[in-house]
């Protein structure tokens, strides 16, 4: 990797890292972007099975697979693997619009091959940002289907 | 004389091992009258094409465990009786070079993750146009 890209790849990570701290990992109603939750909602007739619900569940049910074959991955520097991993959260948590969890999966892609203290820093905030959507998509389910 | 050719099949592989976006793409395929054919896996799916020509269209995503969704296309593209069939390749990895790559291998159209389902939605209304049954002089 270049120089320039390596100051912009730290740049890109410090920004994704500075305001997930400030705010305390983020308020559950950031986890989740409404755009994304009403494009989804626009494609269903009323009537229909809730779509976003039937998302959620499955999110739920496997992403926090994938978050531990990460740290797995991460324990054992199998830098192939975690990058395949992330990759496919990446993809899986956009969808849904958990904008934080799929930058961090997107950074975990591109640094997978750095230093132990960098992957680690960056699952991390993986941890953290993914059980703050969690709890958001719980919540959301839950308003769904009141 | 006039020859009517037929499309019978109204079914549209997809491939992808993310559940999310596998049943994010069958309910959508379902909404615009097709029937889905899911797959979990690139290996699957070529075994499937390999015996079975019989699709509409095919959604493949771009990384999937075992065979990835550009090496389907070039298999697809070798392939007589599978070159007619419409390709969309999707992935949460946005660069002009992968792109490029995905047409030059024979990739009908590039959709890129995050979409909305109205986004696939017109997608395959267009790309399924131009297959809706023909009338040509024989």
């Amino acid at each position: 990797m270049s120089a320039d890209l390596l100051r912009m790849d730290d740049y890109l990570a410090k920004s994704l890292i500075r305001p997930a701290l400030a705010n305390g990992g983020g308020a559950a109603t950031q986890a989740l972007d409404p755009v994304v939750l009403a494009s989804l909602d626009e494609a269903w007739d009323e009537g229909e099975a809730d779509l976003v619900v039937e998302l959620i569940d499955l999110y739920l049910g496997d992403a926090p697979q994938w978050v531990e074959a990460i740290r797995t991955a991460a324990a054992e520097n199998d830098a192939t693997v975690l990058k395949r991993v992330a990759h496919t959260l990446k993809g899986s948590s956009g969808s849904l619009g958990i904008r934080q969890v799929a930058e961090v999966c997107g950074m975990l892609e591109l640094n997978c091959s750095e230093s132990a203290a960098r992957v680690n820093e960056l699952l991390q905030l993986l941890v953290q940002e993914f059980n703050t959507a969690r709890a958001a998509l719980a919540a959301e389910r839950l308003r769904r289907l009141a | 004389m006039l020859m009517k050719i037929k499309y019978t099949s109204n079914r549209i592989l997809i491939a992808d091992d993310d559940p999310v976006i596998r049943h994010l793409v069958t309910s959508i395929v379902t909404r615009v009258g097709y029937t889905p054919v899911t797959l979990s896996d690139g290996r699957a799916a070529f075994s499937l094409l390999k015996a079975d020509a019989n699709f509409k269209a095919a959604i493949l995503d771009m990384s999937m465990p075992f065979l990835e969704g550009l090496d389907l296309i070039r298999y697809m593209r070798t392939e007589k009786r599978l070159m007619r069939i419409p390709v969309v390749l999707i992935t949460a990895d946005q660069n002009i070079k992968l792109m490029a790559d995905s047409f030059a291998a024979g990739a009908t159209a590039f959709l890129p993750k995050p979409f909305t389902p109205d986004q696939l939605q017109n997608l395959l209304r267009m790309l399924l146009a131009a297959k809706l049954p023909s009338t040509r002089a024989a």
